[in-house]
Parts: structure tokens; C-alpha cells; sequence
């Protein structure tokens, strides 16, 4: 650990930072502005809406029959039966599903955007091996049509990351899937950052056919290495001079790295990790790379082999954020099983998620949530759907740091909400009214709650 | 190939008897027929020696009987547009053998085919029972012959080959679209005019045909269709009318923009190739790409088949199933869609299958319920009249870290 008790500091102070002392004034103190692009979301609309009669799955494990949900000044005010609360517009939602509104921990949209043409690939800045110092919403073009098309399968919420071809690929960011002309305007009102990280084939193969570091698996694990000592340098120079400013003196502030910014944020616990890595040897081995230095390793995304060290992953409290079925497309993707997330999510104190990686099936994310419910019963699981819409709400959430604030049906929380037609986990589903912050922002059946693109606009 | 000469089969039958000479009963279930029978409910189907033999027959007397308990029956599910068996991890360059840099009108890559790779039973857990698999070629627009296997994963599974010929009319990379027209009409001028001169030559002075040669006659004899892979309205539009020139027995693929010209389509009575799923820009050649084309283009009267979208391919073949579900759900009929994943694929490319009625192969599923919805299991599977099963390494896999040893799992077996 790179914490110092404040006495070591001071004592360090006056040997190593002595001639660097100005004895008049203080100098300003220098600060690092932590959210220099902030966002400027606004619910769309504040009116109350009541629905009536629904299955209500709520996102965190329950199912309830014939349930009212209302919705008030943007939250959750109420969830019951036969609720008496008058709200300006009531749904009967008879034969209807209710749930937490879908959130998609993996997505490239708007950064990686349709239509892909050349100059739209802004996921990955192939330039090196660590561009922690580049932040995805900076890349975010939030005309893709992709995020209307995943408002209509009930995203809600959602996590934009860099790709992964780097080590280290830049800061990810959640965002409300609403409608805005800019990224500020989507922008997740106090979700933490997260750090993309990658393992494994790509970092080697973009780096190594170059002739440049890493070339190796074990020239990746010497890349994360080296970064994170490089960090914990970064962090300490950086506390040092707080502490020596807080004890009167008037030191020079570190040279600021926009690089290590990120990778401190890490070490201090204000970003949150987000893996790309397929293998059960290769997420061990970033368990123990973040004990060394200090931080958590956070989620696992693609983990195509999560299920071979679920129990590690629970007991080191990890998220696991997997797809249903995908695999082959490369060595680390041949050892799918389709039972994956159900494997994962069985053990004690577990964290398994459903992610898209994908513009297409971000729009059904129950969907896959379903194939994996139903191909796991097969092999003498038994799911519910109450279950597994955990993997695509309540546990999302969490990998996102926000499960106070959204991911489940419950009194206080954002009003993040789809109606679905019928049960989502059949392949007829459909999402008919999506809710975000109790504002209807998607109705199936009424043109007026259906956005388009500036991009789609006109277009015949 | 699954076809048999007698003096190999009568050897055959001398050997195993019981094998060939079986008949099974499949009783009391919910048979989707794909043909103009439409759906028999509490119905028998009769298979013997690879072929259906008898639907709903006077009296039954078979050597094993099954009783569906009112299940549904349908004909195998037939994927496309993959490279199943010519691929196994796609990143794995030894692994893949759908296209070369070399490869042109006369690339088939059936020799390459290996029905021992492990996409072929995840493949059938969808009840999928054949596959035209298609190459992608190389640098030119013929991207080469498609062929036809079963998901047996036997040796002899290729069942067909020189099923159609398949070209990239598709936005370019670089330089003009209007290229590729260019590149095609030649082909087949220059093909036209040996084949008239021919008719006028004494034909024991003319030349053995190239293979190349052999190909471009077929499809200019409507021997082979052509699949044309193209996106944007006008360009389809463009194809039909090389198909009017040539007479050429076409079928397009991909077509994102089609429901503009569904009409059109229609009219040329030839059908189309689409995913469910593509509903998004991804160019400016697929700018209506939606959930609702498959309906669409059924009402305007187009032939429509399903395949799987780009990350489905080869791997998640057995999704077609919720493929079509999803279809169902934006609009298509539901007949309508089990037949864009069995009869009007076997219609289309010329295959024995895709239908349940007497004389054709016996390729079928029996499902639990509705076979589009996720709930729904596969209970059994005939390939070619034979029972089969859907286990596939992956169940391997997930039964060694499922059960528990005091060894380590490696000794799971």
C-alpha cells in the first residue's frame, strides 16, 4: 500500500522538499479538477405516472403479481398493491411486465457508431500500449442511432468504453440513454469513471505485430506493471504535496499527467476497473496485480471462461459482465459455455452481468438474459425470471457503482422503468413504454415518444 | 455424399440389416408440414431409410415408435450464408478456409469442408440439419460456389456442391460500385458469345471448357442462381436488371434497403436472403434496415429467407430459431417465418428437405412447444433418418466445472 502516515510525510517534507520552500505566502493551491465536463442532464419531463396491475420483476431477486408502481418527481415513489395515489397519467399494465430499467455495461455506442464509416472509429486510439489519459466521451457522437435504437429495447442506462486494443484504453462513461445534442447532456449524473483495461490476444497482436511492447501475455502483465508503479509514484508525489500544503509549507505542485490522473483515480478508489478478459489463468492473475499495487480489479468483461474460477470472482468480489453465447472468433472465446453467467451467478455473494458489446443485441438484452435462463434450467439449474433480470439491472448497476441510485424497482429510486408487452423473457417481447427518471422517453405506440436521429432525419 | 450407388448400398444392406431397414414411427404430435397439408395436429410421420416415407398413414406397424404427446414437429432447420466447417476459430489462420486471395468463380471450397469441427453440434442444439455454406473469396467480385452439407458431422456430409454462385455487388472498399457491373456483364457477354459460337463450331474441334467456363454456363442457363449480395435500393434494383439481360435464376442477399423495392422484387419473383435482427445504418447503402423488412417484403409477396446475422454466422448458427421469433414479433407470419428457415431455403438452393411429406429426406426436430421461443426444448433430432445428438464439447466443458471431484477438474472426463 502507498499510504503514509501524515508524521513519515512531514518528516520526508523537511529533508526532501526543504529547497523548494518558499518561506513568504502561499502559493494557490493546485488542484486537480476532477470533472472539468460535467453534466448538464435534465429529466425530461417531472409529471406522475401510476402503473397498475403489473408483474413487476423488480431487479433484485423478487417477482410481484398484480403490483401498482408510481411514479413521482422523478423517483419511485410507490410500489404496492391497489396503491390510492393519484398521479397525472394511469396505466393499466393488465398482463403487462414491469421492470428496472435495462442497463448495458458494455457498449461502444457512439463511439464506435453507425453508420461505421472511416471517420467514425473513435473506440480505440491505437497509438499505445497505455492511453489512460483519453477519456471515451470525449468520442461520443450522441447522434448514433444506436441509442434510439436501444431505447426501444429498454436501455436505460448505459457504459460507453474504449476498445481494447490497449493495455490500458482510457476512461469509460455512463450515460442516460436520452436524447441530447451533446454528450453532457447524457451524461450519468454522479456515476464514477471507469478505467478500461484489456488482457490478453488483442493488446499483443496490436502492439507486438508493430514490433513494440507488449508482444507477449507476459509483456501485458509488464505493461500493467510498469504503469501502476509509475501510478503509485504519481499518487504519492501528488499526497506529498498536499500534506506539506496542509502543514503551511509552501511546496511545488507535481507536473500533471493527464495519463496518471486516471490511473491515480484508480489507486485512490474514485474509478472503478473495467476488464476485457476472456481467461480464467489471465483474471486470476489480475486479481493478484491489483493486491500488489492497491486497488480493486473491479469487472470482468467478456470472461469467457469466468466459470471456471467463479468461486475467485465472488470471494474477490468482482463482477463478471459476460455475453450469453458468443465464442470462436478467437483462441480466448473457444471455451464458451452457454451456462456461463448461470455458473457464475450460483456462487455465494456473486456479481453476474449480461453485456452486448454490440449496437445490435443492447436491444435485447432480455433476450439474451432468457437464452441463458433457459439453457441453464436445461442443465438442472432452476431460474426464474426474477433471477436473471438481476444480470441486466440490479447487478449492472453495481459493476457501474450506481445500484444506490438506479437498477431495481424500488421506493426512492430513479424512475427507471419499462413496460414490457408481455413477460421479457420471451422471444415476442417487447419493450412498449420506457421511463428514465419518470419521464416517458420511448412509447411503442405513440410517434411522438419515438426520437430520431439528426443522422435519420429526412433520409428516403 | 449421402447418396449410395446400389452394388454399395446392397453391400451395406447385407451388413446391417437393422440399421437401414427400421422404420420409426413418430405418432400424436403437432406436425408443421411446410407444404400445402399446413399443420396436422395429433399426426404420424413414418421414416425409414433416410426418408420420410409416409405422413399420417392408414395403419402404422414400424419397428420403434414414438409418441410425440402432441409436441411440434418440424423439418430440420436449414442455416446459410455461413462458413460452417470451413471455419473454426475465426482469428486462427490455419483454421479458415472460406476464402483465398486467389479465389474467383470457380473457388469451392468443399474439399475443405471438416464435419468434425465443433461449431457443427452447437449448431444442431437449434435444430438446424443442413447448412449452405458459403466462401467469401478473395479479391474479386465472384466470391465462389456455395455448397450444401448436413450437420451429421459424418465424413460424408457434403451433400451438394456447385449450389450457386455467389458475388459481392456491394458498396466498394475503394474506387467506383459501378465497377463491379462492369466486371460482371463481361463475364457473362463473353461467355454468351462462346456459347453461341460453340453452337455454330464443329463441336470435335471445340475446347474443354474451363472451369470457370463450366460455372458461368450454368448460370446462364439458370442451371445455378446467383447469389447477389447487395444493400442499397438502386443497386438491387441494378441487379435485377443484369438478371433480365442474362436471364440468370437470381436470389439476393443481405438487402437492407429492399422494402423500397419490395414491389419490384416481387415482381421478378426472386427471393431474398435477410437477417432478422439488422436493423441498424450500418452504411449509407442500409439506411432502412429494420425489424419490421421481414414482414414487409412477406406481404409484398417476396420469397423470404432467414440466415443468421453477422455475429451469429458460423458459431451461433442455432439462434436462427429466435431469428425467426423475433421476426414473428415485428410482423412476419408465423408460417411465414418457419418457412424462411426450412422450405423456402431448400426451394431456393435446390435441396432435398425443409418439408415433411412423403419422399423427402428425413430431416426432422421434434420440439417441447413453439420452436421460436427460448423456452422451448429440442427433445430429438433426425439427420437423414437418424437420431442425433445435440451434445457438443461445450457441455463437456460445462459439466467438468459443474461437478464436483476431489481431483482436479482435468480428471473430469
Amino acid at each position: 500500500m502507498q499510504k503514509f502516515k501524515p508524521t513519515a510525510i512531514v518528516l520526508a517534507l523537511s529533508t526532501v522538499l526543504l529547497g523548494c520552500q518558499d518561506k513568504g505566502p502561499q502559493k494557490e493551491k493546485v488542484t486537480i479538477e476532477k470533472n472539468p465536463y460535467p453534466s448538464t442532464y435534465q429529466p425530461l419531463s417531472k409529471g406522475s405516472t401510476l402503473i397498475t396491475n403489473a408483474t413487476v420483476l423488480t431487479g433484485t431477486g423478487e417477482r410481484l403479481e398484480e403490483t401498482d408502481v408510481l411514479l413521482k418527481d422523478g423517483k419511485i415513489s410507490q410500489v404496492g398493491q391497489d396503491l390510492s395515489a393519484q398521479a397525472d397519467v394511469t396505466i393499466d399494465a393488465q398482463g403487462k411486465w414491469v421492470t428496472p430499467g435495462i442497463i448495458d455495461v458494455h457498449s461502444h455506442l457512439g463511439a464506435y457508431p453507425n453508420p461505421s464509416v472511416e471517420s467514425h472509429a473513435d473506440g480505440n486510439e491505437i497509438t499505445k500500449p497505455n492511453t489512460a489519459q483519453v477519456w471515451v466521451e470525449h468520442s461520443v457522437w450522441p447522434q448514433d442511432p444506436g441509442f434510439n435504437r436501444a431505447r426501444e429495447g429498454g436501455i436505460t442506462t448505459l457504459q460507453i468504453l474504449p476498445g481494447s486494443a490497449n493495455l490500458f484504453g482510457g476512461r469509460s462513461v455512463t450515460l442516460k440513454n436520452v436524447p441530447s445534442p451533446t454528450m453532457q447532456g447524457m451524461k450519468f449524473p454522479g456515476a464514477p469513471y471507469g478505467l478500461k483495461m484489456a488482457c490478453g490476444e488483442n493488446p499483443k497482436r496490436v502492439y507486438g505485430g508493430k514490433g513494440v511492447a507488449p508482444y507477449t501475455r507476459m509483456g501485458n502483465m509488464a505493461g500493467y506493471r510498469a504503469a501502476w508503479a509509475e501510478a503509485s509514484e504519481y499518487k504519492q508525489a501528488w499526497e506529498q504535496y498536499e500534506a506539506a500544503y496542509a502543514a503551511g509549507l509552501n511546496p511545488d505542485a507535481p507536473k500533471r499527467d493527464i495519463r496518471l490522473d486516471t490511473l491515480r483515480g484508480v489507486l485512490d478508489g474514485e474509478i472503478l476497473i473495467h476488464n476485457h478478459c476472456y481467461k480464467a489463468e489471465e483474471m486470476a492473475m489480475m486479481i493478484d496485480l491489483s493486491k500488489e499495487f492497491g486497488y480493486h480489479s473491479g469487472t470482468f468483461h467478456h470472461g469467457i471462461e469466468a466459470y471456471k474460477v467463479a468461486d475467485l470472482l465472488a470471494e474477490n468480489g468482482n463482477c463478471a459482465a459476460l455475453w450469453p453465447d458468443w465464442w470462436g472468433f478467437k483462441m480466448e472465446a473457444y471455451d464458451m459455455v452457454p451456462e456461463n453467467v448461470a455458473i457464475v451467478d450460483a456462487v455465494k455473494n456473486s456479481c453476474a452481468v449480461v453485456h452486448s458489446d454490440s449496437d445490435t443485441t443492447i436491444q435485447r438484452l432480455n433476450h439474451e438474459a432468457a437464452k441463458i435462463m433457459n439453457t441453464a434450467n436445461q442443465a438442472g439449474f432452476s431460474l426464474k425470471e426474477q433471477d436473471a433480470i438481476k444480470w441486466i439491472t440490479y447487478n449492472a448497476a453495481k459493476s457501474l457503482g450506481i445500484e444506490e441510485i438506479t437498477g431495481s424497482v424500488k421506493q426512492g429510486k430513479q424512475a427507471d422503468i419499462v413496460i414490457w408487452d408481455r413477460n421479457p423473457f420471451s422471444v415476442y417481447s417487447k419493450a412498449e413504454t420506457v421511463y428514465i427518471d419518470g419521464a416517458k422517453v420511448y412509447d411503442r405506440h405513440d410517434e411522438k415518444y419515438q426520437a430520431v436521429s439528426d443522422f435519420m432525419l429526412g433520409q428516403r | 455424399m449421402k447418396k449410395f450407388n446400389v452394388s454399395l448400398l446392397t453391400g451395406a444392406l447385407l451388413a446391417s440389416t437393422s440399421v437401414f431397414a427400421q422404420t420409426t414411427a413418430i405418432t400424436n404430435a403437432t406436425v408443421h408440414t411446410m407444404t400445402e397439408a399446413g399443420v396436422l395436429e395429433g399426426a404420424t410421420v413414418v421414416i425409414e431409410n433416410g426418408t420420410i416415407t409416409a405422413v399420417n398413414p392408414g395403419n402404422v406397424s414400424a419397428d420403434k415408435t414414438i409418441d410425440a404427446q402432441g409436441r411440434v414437429l418440424t423439418p430440420g432447420f436449414i442455416g446459410s450464408m455461413n462458413q460452417l466447417g470451413l471455419v473454426e476459430v475465426s482469428a486462427v489462420a490455419g483454421s479458415r478456409d472460406g476464402g483465398d486471395d486467389k479465389a474467383g468463380i470457380d473457388f469451392d471450397a468443399s474439399p475443405a469442408f471438416n464435419p468434425r469441427s465443433s461449431l457443427i453440434p452447437y449448431g444442431r442444439k437449434g435444430g438446424i440439419t443442413q447448412n449452405v455454406v458459403i466462401p467469401h473469396g478473395g479479391k474479386s467480385i465472384f466470391e465462389g460456389l456455395a455448397f450444401v452439407v448436413d450437420l451429421s458431422g459424418e465424413f460424408n456430409s457434403v451433400l451438394k456442391t456447385s449450389t450457386a454462385l455467389v458475388i459481392d455487388m456491394d458498396a466498394s472498399g475503394s474506387g467506383s460500385r459501378a465497377m463491379k457491373y462492369k466486371t460482371l456483364t463481361e463475364k457473362l457477354e463473353a461467355q454468351q458469345e462462346k456459347l453461341a459460337k460453340g453452337k455454330k463450331d464443329d463441336k470435335k474441334d471445340a475446347k474443354k471448357p474451363s472451369r470457370e467456363e463450366l460455372v458461368l454456363t450454368a448460370v446462364l442457363k439458370g442451371e445455378i442462381p446467383v447469389v447477389a449480395e447487395v444493400e442499397r435500393a438502386s443497386d438491387i434494383l441494378e441487379v435485377l436488371k443484369v438478371k433480365e439481360q442474362f436471364g440468370l435464376k437470381l436470389v439476393l442477399w443481405g438487402v437492407n434497403d429492399a422494402v423500397l423495392v419490395k414491389d419490384e422484387i416481387a415482381k421478378a419473383k426472386v427471393p431474398v436472403v435477410i437477417s432478422a435482427v439488422s436493423n441498424l445504418p450500418s452504411s449509407f447503402s442500409s439506411l432502412h434496415a429494420a425489424l419490421t423488412n421481414a414482414g414487409k417484403l412477406e406481404r409484398a409477396g417476396v420469397k423470404v429467407l432467414l440466415s443468421g446475422f453477422a455475429f451469429e454466422g458460423a458459431h451461433n448458427l442455432y439462434q436462427l430459431r429466435f431469428d425467426a421469433g423475433i421476426a414473428v414479433a415485428h410482423g412476419m407470419s408465423y408460417e411465414g417465418a418457419l418457412k424462411a428457415v426450412t422450405s423456402n431455403i431448400a426451394e431456393t438452393f435446390g435441396l432435398d428437405g425443409g418439408k415433411i411429406a412423403s419422399g423427402q429426406r428425413a430431416d426432422l426436430v421434434l420440439w417441447s412447444a413453439d420452436p421460436f421461443e427460448f423456452s422451448t426444448t429440442l427433445d430429438k433430432l433426425w439427420i437423414n433418418g437418424e437420431e442425433v445428438s445435440t451434445e457438443s464439447r461445450h457441455d463437456k466443458l460445462r459439466e467438468r466445472y459443474t461437478t464436483d471431484s476431489d481431483m482436479p477438474r482435468a480428471y473430469t472426463k
